[in-house]
């Protein structure tokens, strides 16, 4: 019997990095994001004017500078998992920690755009446009506060020397859902701020 | 010992990471020009598709995985695209 079979993180061949129960929770999740763009989508279909009106408010440089923020973070997980591949336990911590501080970043850019619409009075109930994009854009904020909290203990763990070349399950599984995470946001930029 | 060389897709995904971050440039551009219409939407839904599938294909590592787990994501995208598409065009109708 092949010992080694038993002590490797080696997934099955074909299938995704990490483990297997984070892609039916990243397709959930997906899923669930996608309902949501549909109904935007549709719900723009019967009022195109309000919604090209009402987008035309919104900060699409900050928009955009967080799409940028996001596709950096997470390649700075992608150069991660590659550190921990080599067996670079610190390495792969401070790409972590580059890339949760750039969640960091994200997060700050967001509040000072939903503080800037608070203060302006718009609120779920202003209209529809504003119903979808506050409730849209809160709840992927919302995941992207729990991908960095998952990151943040992945970061710690890899710099008590909890994964190594050949067991670094964990951290290909925070990668996959922080790419999620990024992946969202690039369908939700063009949908809400730009297409009109 | 020698420590093993550098995984062979840090090279790619840094290629991805550049033409995504270029692309987004792109998709600022048309909106910040305030640019609109069917063709545009299709534009930059396209630049959205793509970006999307180099995600999942390179940074979340699904193009060397099964038939099975691309043509998840791949539907995916196609269906979210196309809701976008079609509800655009009742939009415009």
């Amino acid at each position: 019997m092949n010992t080694q079979s038993l002590t490797i993180d080696a997934h099955e061949p074909g299938t995704p990095p990490g483990d297997l129960a984070i892609w039916f929770f990243i397709f959930a999740e997906l899923l669930a994001f996608g309902v949501f763009f549909g109904s935007y989508a549709f719900a723009r279909a019967h009022h195109v004017e309000l919604f090209n009106q009402s987008q035309q408010l919104l900060n699409r440089a900050s928009g955009a500078i967080n799409a940028l923020v996001l596709i950096t973070s997470s390649y700075f997980v992608v150069r991660a998992v590659a550190a921990i591949k080599q067996g670079l336990s610190r390495q792969c911590a401070n790409w972590l920690g580059a890339a949760i501080a750039l969640g960091g970043v994200f997060i700050v850019i967001k509040l000072f755009e939903f503080h800037a619409k608070f203060s302006a009075g718009i609120s779920l109930s202003t209209n529809t446009f504003y119903m979808f994009y506050l409730s849209l854009t809160i709840f992927h904020f919302m995941h992207v506060i729990l991908g960095m909290v998952i990151l943040a203990f992945v970061m710690a763990k890899a710099r008590s020397g909890g994964y190594s070349i050949e067991h670094h399950t964990g951290v290909e599984t925070g990668a996959s859902y922080w790419h999620m995470v990024d992946l969202v946001w690039v369908i939700l930029f063009p949908l809400v701020y730009v297409i009109r | 010992m020698n420590k093993p060389s550098q995984p062979r897709f840090v090279r790619p995904c840094t290629l991805i990471w550049l033409a995504l971050v270029t692309l987004t440039g792109v998709t600022y551009t048309i909106g910040d020009a305030g640019l609109g219409g069917r063709n545009v939407m299709l534009l930059v839904l396209a630049i959205t598709l793509l970006k999307s599938q180099m995600i999942a294909g390179y940074f979340m590592g699904l193009r060397k995985t099964s038939l099975l787990w691309r043509a998840i994501m791949g539907g995916y995208l196609i269906v979210v695209g196309g809701m976008i598409a079609i509800a655009y065009l009742m939009g415009i109708n």
